[in-house]
């Protein structure tokens, strides 16, 4: 609660608040000391003007009885005088200072010294005595004030000429017309008004600070609070928080301006989620394209190094097999036909073949690497291809579909290098459907990850393939087919070649009812 | 009368043995050297119809044989036994003068074959 009021006072509304109603304050005190201050002066210069006119009309008034010297006349007309409402006194010294006439009977012929408080104001301490009328003011025991009147009485030609001759021509001040006036019922008004007056002030001191409080509570404070509770809101990570200000005022405006930059702010979090989200996808990719290409370069190394082993190991088997074969044949012509000892010896040759097909295998690898491109037709090489299997004996009852599209371009290769790959997947094809059903040959435009290839597909009706051989099949030296039959160095080879020619091969099947193999090759470009 | 003087060079005894056996047989003079050098001294020193030689050997190999065989004696055939057939060395081959190739393994007949094609062309020159 203490702290709160602390906040509150130190806050900007408490700051402006303090600050105005501290300026009020003091204006409505001048206001209101300056109202009353001039008030007084002006109500007392005036009480003043009317008592001296009041003295002026004594002076008049017993005029008549001073000329002709009627005493009692003159004492009656100043009682009468003196009995009015608000008069105290009226009194009239001579020049001696004795009190000549009084409204008050009793003080007739007392005399006032010069030290008397009524004559000093005359009769100070200067030597002449200043013959002017004056007044003074005093308090009763009421505290109210009396206004006390002076007025010397001048010396004139009908007071020295009238025939009582009491007085010299020489004397100037006769005497002195003097009255009390009291001003109680001018400071009981004064007194009202003061309250009136203070009361008002307060009064619009009061009203003007609880508008002030108001409108500043509900121009400042409360905006500056949802603001700084949007700001907290934001700050613990609610981008979508909007404050609500709807003034056009600068709170308005600032109100706007936060929303607009929360606004910013929330899309500029998205963007770099989204970023950091496709960043994270885009490494994976890299990634995955960075392990596909070390595991292709893997491939190639084994296969190229297979290669350079393979021309070592031909050199050095071929020659023995030379032998073997030569003396297989001379041996042979000693045994009669059909003799077990030819037979065997027919084995033993055949067996030097196969290690000679093997090792002609093996020689693709070598010859994998070494190729020169230039620009070719897929079409053209295909149909060679085929016609270079099809009367053979296998393809006897196969029937072959063609399927090309003519508009092909031409592709960079080495010609008889994908010639060799092309006749490995149709005898495959052949091997698979064990003799009969359909081999469909299809050449085709395709774009992959916006790079346009040739595409090749060599479909057939056979066995195919299952599962768990696929990722086998371009292995070297896998096979499924009988001893002396398969090398398991075709599809091995054919990878290789297709992989220096910038392409690559890949197969889909179905167990059972046929399988798919599909070769891409880079078009030609002229080279700039 | 022997058919033809046969030079085999070969650093293989293998295979200049096998070439002997499936020759001489047949009726040709066949001489076997176990290198370049040796095959090429004898070349000086005798008349020859016809050269066999491997491609790959230690001291001069098959293609110099055949370049100097050509140039001193260009009447003189020459067939090239290989141990891994290439295109370009077989083109590069014919094109030095080489009358054919063999590639290793071959049969007694595929030999004769050849080498009997090679001297009848000499012989129609
Ligand atoms: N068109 C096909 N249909 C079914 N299986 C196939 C086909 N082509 C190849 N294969 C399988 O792939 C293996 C490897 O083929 P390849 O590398 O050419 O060697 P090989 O033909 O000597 O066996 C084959 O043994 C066979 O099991
Ligand atoms: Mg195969």
């Amino acid at each position: 609660m203490k702290t709160k009021v602390k906040k509150t006072l130190y806050s900007l509304t408490g700051k402006l608040i303090l600050t105005i109603g501290a300026m009020m304050i003091v204006g409505s005190i001048t206001f209101w000391y300056f109202l009353i201050y001039y008030q007084e002066r002006e109500l007392l210069k005036n009480s003043v003007k009317y008592s001296l006119s009041f003295v002026d009309y004594v002076k008049k008034s017993t005029r008549y009885g001073m000329l002709t010297f009627q005493q009692l006349l003159i004492q009656q007309t100043v009682e009468a005088i003196g009995s009015a409402e608000g008069i105290m006194r009226v009194r009239i010294f001579d020049s001696k200072g004795k009190v000549a006439y009084s409204s008050k009977k009793e003080e007739i012929g007392t005399i006032l010294g010069k030290n008397d408080p009524l004559c000093r104001s005359c009769h100070s301490e200067s030597v002449k005595p200043r013959d002017m009328q004056s007044w003074s003011i005093r308090r009763d025991p009421e505290g109210y004030r009396i206004l006390n009147i002076v007025q010397p009485i001048y010396n004139e030609p009908a007071c020295y000429t009238s025939y009582c001759h009491v007085h010299p021509k020489e004397q100037r001040v006769l005497g002195l017309v003097e009255s009390d006036v009291s001003l109680s019922l001018l400071d009981k008004a004064m007194k009202r008004q003061k309250i009136a007056i203070t009361a008002f002030v307060f009064g619009f001191i009061c009203l003007i600070s609880v508008v002030l409080c108001t409108i500043l509570w509900n121009l400042v404070s409360t905006p500056v609070s949802i603001l700084t509770q949007g700001m907290e809101r934001v700050a613990a990570g609610e981008l979508d928080y909007t404050v609500r200000i709807d003034t056009r005022d600068e709170m308005g405006e600032l109100a706007r301006a936060f929303n607009a930059m929360t606004a910013d702010l929330s899309k500029a979090k998205k963007e770099l989620i989204e970023w950091g989200n496709t960043l994270e996808k885009k490494v994976e990719e890299k990634t995955e394209a960075i392990r596909k290409a070390h595991e292709q370069l893997i491939h190639s190394e084994k296969l190229a190094s297979l290669g350079r082993m393979a021309a070592g190991v031909a050199h050095e088997i071929n020659s023995p097999l030379t032998g073997i074969v030569t003396f297989g044949h001379l041996l042979l012509k000693k045994f009669p036909e059909g003799s077990q000892e030819r037979e065997d010896i027919e084995v033993i040759i055949e067996q030097a073949n196969r290690c000679s097909s093997i090792i002609k295998g093996l020689l693709g690898f070598a010859r994998a690497t070494s190729a020169e491109k230039s620009s070719a037709n897929i079409n053209d090489i295909l149909n060679s291809s085929l016609n270079m299997v099809r009367h053979k004996a296998d393809f006897f009852n196969i029937k072959i579909v063609l399927n090309l599209d003519e508009s092909l371009p031409s592709i960079r290769a080495d010609a008889s290098q994908i010639q060799q790959v092309f006749l490995n997947m149709i005898i495959n094809a052949a091997d698979a459907m064990d003799g009969k059903g359909t081999l469909t040959l299809s050449t085709r435009k395709v774009v992959e990850n916006g790079n346009p290839f040739a595409e090749i597909e060599f479909n057939d009706t056979g066995h195919g393939v299952s599962e768990e051989n696929i990722p086998k099949l371009f292995e070297p030296f896998f096979t499924t087919k009988p001893v002396g039959k398969g090398t398991g160095l075709g599809l091995a080879v054919s990878h290789g070649i297709i992989q220096d020619h910038g392409g690559k091969i890949f197969v889909k099947s179905t167990l059972g009812e046929g399988t798919s193999f599909f070769v891409r090759l880079p078009f030609y470009e002229e080279k700039a | 009368m022997s058919k033809g003087r046969i030079i085999v060079i070969d650093d293989e005894d293998i295979v200049l043995i096998s070439c002997q056996r499936a020759l001489a047989p047949e009726g040709y003079d066949v001489r076997i050297v176990k290198s370049g050098m040796d095959g090429l001294k004898m070349l000086e020193s005798e008349a020859f119809d016809l050269v066999l030689t491997d491609l790959k050997m230690p001291d001069i190999d098959g293609i110099e044989v055949l370049r100097i065989v050509k140039g001193k004696w260009p009447s003189v055939e020459v067939i090239i036994i290989t141990g891994y057939q290439t295109v370009e060395t077989a083109v590069k081959a014919m094109k030095l003068g080489a009358f054919d190739y063999i590639e290793k393994p071959f049969t007694p007949e595929q030999i004769l074959s050849v080498v009997k094609n090679a001297i009848a062309h000499r012989a129609s020159e």
